[in-house]
């Protein structure tokens, strides 16, 4: 080899002079004054590749379809959606690109580890983030400025245990399955369990399974070999409607009580006529009967084809609406046009905090911390139509 | 800003890229690089938030600097003690085997990592204190961690155990007549690819803000190969340059929407295709030098 | 019969069951192998187009999130007759990746790590193009479409579903019919030539070229069946759906010994074994059993159970 890297100190030299160089002139931008001519900037980032993109393509439609919906009815909003993929990297550079672009507000990530990554970065530069789909602990505890109107799990999975007892007060011999790989669903498992631990009922197995799994023969044959009369499933749609159909498959007759991951009619296709009779948890509820949810059950159809809008898409449209009526508030009382971005930002958390909305989930409102307050939950049992092809939330009173 | 934490990211997959990169440049196709990505970014992620001593002694509000060096230093000391420890045997396979054997041993990692009670399961670690107000200061420390590794693995490439690496990647058994301790090389090359790999850890976990178990998998060792194979496995520009503009490329791709994913599968697909030996080969350079002979002339001023 | 005896044959059912697709999965690698010394990552790919093309060959319609949203072809094949089809889809996109990602390449005696990549990119491709047009979310195949079959079977005391049981029967057929094929028919031995010798292959007369197709054809029409098979057991998640094999695939694939089609079914089963015989306790390191397993088996016989001692490539 002839060439030999002599220049290499003189290029390190240069590449770390670039790097400090680079690192002092960061702008911040966040003091140029707002720009409202095309409408106020609104940015999302939802999971548009990866595996995660089952999430993110329902989270789309529901906020195109708020978009529409809203469109004359709030102030001109310019909404924005980015791809998080299904990692931290990608969900943190989308957060930081559509800061940098001068958004008021952001929708999203997709996944609660996503949320783990890029909240911090959006609490350090004060940008308001509306949370529509993390559930894990702990995501409004990241700062100030991040909120959601997902509802923990916490609050929602004690009341299938409940309904399930109901309707059996025999039930003695509670089984658990959770995804362990799955953030959500390992957190609702916790809480699943000490749920039945409050009811007396000490699992008899906790199995758990990935997310990736299709085949739980192994988990199943072990937990029936208990002979359990209740099993309860912490899972998502395709995994926990596999598990579901290899349940029933391999003669499980008891009740099935399943979290709230699973409440979406993409589980219809997958455990098809024996969907039928499960009892889920729901933060929303398409059967709900308020002018707001029927109007958004009718986009849904009509954007669809007929199909019924999952808690996903309701959750996105509520995010949307969250922030388009706060900034229509703000902007009533203190117009924001040519404002600093900064200060627009910070009132806007404010004023998104304190306001109450009537949504397609129902009436919601906001703790102080972020946290949402959601007046009701719901419990449905699914009733799958004849041929298992497709079915309903039927809710339990 | 979104530039300066993209040139982190890129930084980062540089210095994977690196961390493959030695033990391929003597034969070895080893994979176990997200494996002690993974240990240092937990190491980092648990000092961190569970020993309030340390973050308390940067009470100005930044997590303090001799801190974030006693986690480089643990994590290092952590990996390459691993390293040791599975190297031997591990090395004693070859090719396709070896590699399965560390893909192996990074998802058992994953699994041990997903069920221990320490490190919060599929959620995971989150809120880890940051050392730095902003990307800027991840920039400064990543570029220099990548310029240290680049000048370590430049001067390597002049020393005998660098040239008995080489030799081993052409012919291992006329190396290992040549009296050069064949295993005791590509141990070597494990090792320091185990330390490069818990370094990047350490400052991935702090720049992320969180770390879970679905750091380094099976999708992040096929990736940083490709960095490797694209950019060049014979030099350590190679895999600096493949690293840069691979983890760049997704983003730069952005403007194509949904299409991106597609492009950036292509150019994976037809980069080795296009150029068998990576972006980068020393014949290249050489061809470079001779372009401009001034700036090796400089070079060699610059030397005396 | 005695529980203990029950659940020993229930384990053992749940090990072939799921052994039965890692091995499927693997055979599908061995054939590429054998002949090129390479390793074919956008098998995972094939395997999801082959789920595609049958939930699309019975009839299935597109959600509504991809491009080609609401689509539906205007037939409804039986099962059967789908599930060739998409077998025939995927061998012709076998073609296609052996075409762009691996011929080129060949023609210029590159290093096998190359194709390991290459082909990895053509994987990306299918899989984000599959995502493009079809969108992520789920298919399923009905479960009559075995006609009147019952959901599972009670043999022995132990449960097994039905579907598992044809997964089990059609890995069983395709691992005699391949080696009858390899080791008795005239094109098998010609493929075998090649592999064992390249160039005294030629000089036979036998155009390599042609072989390396075939071997792409039959294992992309493996892949594919395998998909459909699969897909109608537990339904297509999405598609990154043949992604998780892949890697259970290729870590069966070296248990068992690279190139050699008994080997493959071997380590599918012991894999799938050893899976079952986690207790039911820690069933969260189900994955890193397999893994660990697979880890020692390298350690103590660096070529796998039944791997030949001949230098591989990679």
């Amino acid at each position: 080899m002839q060439f030999r890297l002599r220049p290499l100190p003189r290029l390190l030299l240069g590449l770390s002079g670039l790097t400090l160089a680079l690192a002092g002139c960061a702008s911040t931008g966040s003091d140029k004054p707002l720009d409202l001519s095309q409408g106020v900037p609104v940015g999302a980032v939802l999971a548009l590749t990866s595996n995660a993109n089952v999430y993110g393509q329902d989270q789309q439609l529901g906020m195109q379809l708020a978009e529409r919906w809203f469109k004359g009815k709030v102030m001109p909003i310019r909404l924005r959606i980015e791809d998080g993929g299904g990692d931290e990297q990608a969900a943190s550079q989308a957060f930081n690109l559509l800061i940098d672009a001068g958004v008021v507000a952001l929708i999203g990530p997709t996944l609660s580890q996503q949320a783990f990554a890029a909240d911090p970065i959006a609490q350090r530069r004060g940008v308001p983030v509306v949370a529509p789909s993390n559930t894990a602990e702990g995501i409004p505890q990241i700062g100030s400025f991040i909120s959601r109107v997902s509802a923990s799990s916490a609050v929602i999975a004690p009341l299938s245990i409940k309904a399930a007892l109901k309707r059996d007060p025999s039930i003695r011999r509670a089984a658990v399955f959770f995804a362990q790989d799955d953030a959500y669903s390992s957190s609702e498992a916790a809480i699943f369990q000490s749920a039945l631990a409050a009811k007396g009922l000490k699992p008899v197995t906790v199995q758990r399974t990935q997310l990736n799994d299709q085949d739980f023969q192994n988990q199943i044959t072990a937990a029936l070999r208990l002979k359990p009369d209740l099993i309860v499933i912490s899972a998502q749609a395709v995994d926990g409607g596999n598990l579901i159909r290899q349940l029933r498959e391999l003669g499980y007759k008891g009740s099935i009580v399943v979290g709230n991951g699973m409440n979406t009619p993409n589980i219809y296709p997958i455990c098809q006529a024996y969907c039928d009779g499960i009892l889920i948890a729901q933060a929303y509820s398409p059967e709900l009967d308020s002018a707001i949810n029927k109007a958004f059950v009718t986009l849904y159809k009509e954007a669809t084809g007929g199909a019924i809008p999952p808690q996903l898409s309701a959750q996105a449209f509520t995010a949307y609406q969250v922030v388009a009526e706060a900034l229509t508030r703000l902007n009533r009382h203190t117009p924001i046009n040519g404002r600093p971005l900064i200060e627009v930002r910070q009132e806007l958390m404010q004023e998104l905090l304190s306001g109450r909305y009537d949504t397609p989930l129902g009436a919601i409102a906001f703790t102080p911390e972020g946290e949402v307050v959601q007046e009701r939950f719901h419990v449905a049992e699914v009733q799958m139509e004849p041929g298992g092809r497709s079915g309903r939330f039927a809710l339990l009173e | 800003m979104s530039d300066l934490s993209l040139l982190v990211q890129m930084g980062l997959g540089a210095l994977l890229a690196l961390s493959v990169y030695l033990p391929l440049r003597c034969g070895q196709l080893s994979l176990a690089t997200p494996g002690f990505y993974a240990i240092g970014g937990y190491v980092a992620a648990l000092l961190s938030t569970r020993w309030p001593a340390l973050a308390a002694a940067g009470a100005g509000g930044l997590y303090p600097l001799p801190a974030l060096l006693l986690e480089m230093v643990l994590a290092v000391g952590l990996a390459v003690g691993l390293a040791l420890l599975i190297g031997r045997p591990v090395l004693k396979l070859r090719g396709i085997y070896l590699a399965i054997a560390t893909i192996a041993l990074v998802e058992i990692l994953r699994v041990v990592n997903l069920n221990a009670g320490w490190s919060g399961g599929a959620v995971g670690i989150f809120a880890i204190p940051q050392p730095f107000d902003g990307p800027g200061g991840y920039l400064v420390c990543t570029a220099l961690l990548l310029a240290l590794c680049c000048w370590f693995c430049a001067r390597l490439e002049q020393t005998r155990l660098g040239r008995a690496m080489a030799a081993i990647r052409e012919d291992e058994l006329a190396t290992r007549c040549m009296g050069v301790p064949t295993a005791q090389v590509a141990l070597s090359a494990f090792v320091l690819s185990a330390a490069i790999a818990a370094l990047t850890g350490v400052v991935a976990a702090h720049f992320l803000n969180t770390w879970n178990a679905r750091q380094g998998g099976f999708d992040a060792s096929i990736t940083t190969l490709a960095f490797v194979v694209f950019g060049g496995s014979r030099t350590w520009l190679g895999p600096v340059l493949g690293g840069l503009v691979l983890t760049a490329l997704p983003e730069l791709l952005r403007p194509v929407g949904d299409l991106r994913l597609i492009v950036f599968g292509l150019v994976i697909l037809v980069g080795p295709i296009l150029a068998p030996q990576g972006l980068i080969t020393p014949e290249r350079l050489a061809a470079l030098a001779r372009a401009f002979p001034a700036r090796a002339a400089g070079g060699n001023g610059v030397r005396r | 019969m005695s529980s203990g005896v029950e659940h020993l044959l229930q384990v053992l059912f749940n090990g072939l069951a799921s052994g039965a697709v890692y091995a499927l999965f693997a055979l599908g690698y061995t054939l590429v192998f054998s002949v090129l010394g390479v390793i074919n990552f956008a098998q995972g790919a094939l395997f999801t187009l082959g789920a595609y093309f049958t939930y699309l060959l019975i009839g299935g319609a597109v959600g509504s999130n991809g491009a080609l949203a609401g689509f539906q072809l205007p037939l409804a094949l039986p099962f059967w007759l789908a599930l060739l089809l998409a077998g025939a889809g995927a061998a012709g996109m076998g073609l296609l990746v052996e075409a762009t990602a691996f011929a080129p390449l060949r023609q210029r005696r590159a290093e096998p790590l190359l194709f390991l990549i290459s082909s990895l990119g053509a994987g990306v491709v299918i899989v984000n193009g599959v995502q493009l047009l079809m969108g992520a979310e789920s298919y399923s195949i009905p479960a009559g479409s075995l006609g009147r079959l019952p959901a599972a079977v009670l043999i022995g005391g132990a449960q097994v579903r039905t579907v598992q049981l044809l997964l089990m029967a059609v890995a069983a057929v395709v691992l005699v019919v391949l080696t009858l094929w390899l080791e008795g028919s005239r094109l098998g031995k010609a493929l075998q030539a090649v592999s064992e010798d390249p160039v005294t292959a030629r000089l036979l007369g036998i155009d390599a070229g042609a072989m390396i197709r075939l071997a792409f054809a039959l294992s992309g029409f493996l892949a594919g069946v395998a998909g459909g098979l699969v897909a109608l057991s537990v339904s297509i998640a999405g598609p990154y759906f043949g992604i998780g094999f892949g890697l259970k695939g290729l870590g069966v694939l070296v248990l068992g010994g690279l190139g050699s089609v008994p080997g493959a079914m071997l380590g599918g089963l012991v894999v799938g074994l050893a899976e079952a015989l986690v207790p039911a306790e820690f069933s969260g390191y189900k994955d890193g059993v397999a893994y660990g397993f697979l880890f020692l088996v390298l350690l103590l016989r660096p070529r796998g159970l039944l791997g030949k001692a001949t230098v591989s490539k990679v």
